[in-house]
């Protein structure tokens, strides 16, 4: 089972978990995975239309998905996600 | 006792970040150094009594933004990846991000709000002709909607 870091602000809808354990041999599926423990989760990472949000990042690793595969890529057991906040801003 | 330790109360509900001496030089000389252009990076720290924040390391980060730095900043993901990792190690917490305006007002802006998450503390460093002019501390709330000034205390303040 791969595992996924949790950031501390959705924390609270993962049982309090800051990892949790899911199956699947790709990002979708992992995720798929995270959000059928988890429900509360799913409308924090995905948009009405079922696509992860603009400002959340899936790090497979030290690889940001964008650059590999997407949701399509591949995941090992032995894999480490991480869910990385987009954070922007400015005085404009 | 003059040793006895001072213990502020706040009200039930109150957001309180303290920053300590350390990280809060970091931040400085970085919005400073960064003048006239916007500085970020990631706080790291402990929570205590629930949601009392102490930030005890600070990140600098590059601004990532492509184009006008002014009134500008992006965080890369990669050195938020790289934070989550030493705070895990260190066993703290990401509290949050800092950045700059540069000879404007501490103020969480539409851009800012926007860009944020829910339950993180913002810190805003205003830089005015080159010195540190004030700073706040804000957060949104759960739709980005709206966000709440938290009592921030550094070094000096």
């Amino acid at each position: 089972m791969a595992t996924i870091l949790i950031p501390t602000p959705l924390r609270q809808y993962a049982g309090g978990q800051s990892s949790v354990d899911a199956t699947g041999s790709s990002v979708s599926e992992v995720l798929a995975s995270l959000t059928s423990q988890h429900p509360a989760l799913k409308n924090h990472l995905y948009n009405d239309e079922g696509r992860l949000r603009s400002f959340v990042n899936i790090y497979v690793n030290d690889e940001d998905i964008r650059y590999l595969d997407k949701e399509k890529t591949a995941v090992a057991a032995a894999d480490t996600l991480s869910i990385v906040p987009s954070i922007a801003g400015g005085a404009a | 006792m003059l040793t006895e330790k001072l213990q502020i109360r706040y009200p039930t509900g109150t957001n309180v970040i303290r920053i300590e001496p350390h990280p809060w030089d970091v931040m400085l000389r970085h919005a400073l150094d960064c003048y006239p252009r916007e500085c970020c990076g990631i706080m790291l720290g402990t929570l205590q009594d629930g949601d009392e924040r102490t930030v005890t390391t600070a990140i600098a980060c590059r601004n990532s933004y492509e184009g006008d730095q002014s009134d500008r900043f992006e965080l890369d993901p990669k050195d938020q990846l790289a934070a989550q990792r030493l705070a895990r190690e260190q066993k703290l917490e990401v509290l949050g991000f800092f950045h700059s305006h540069p000879d404007c007002d501490s103020y969480f802006s539409a851009t800012d709000l926007a860009n944020s998450w829910p339950w993180y503390s913002n810190v805003v460093i205003s830089i005015v002709g080159g010195a540190l002019n004030r700073a706040k501390a804000f957060r949104a709330n759960e739709t980005q909607t709206e966000s709440t000034e938290e009592i921030l205390t550094w070094p000096q303040s």
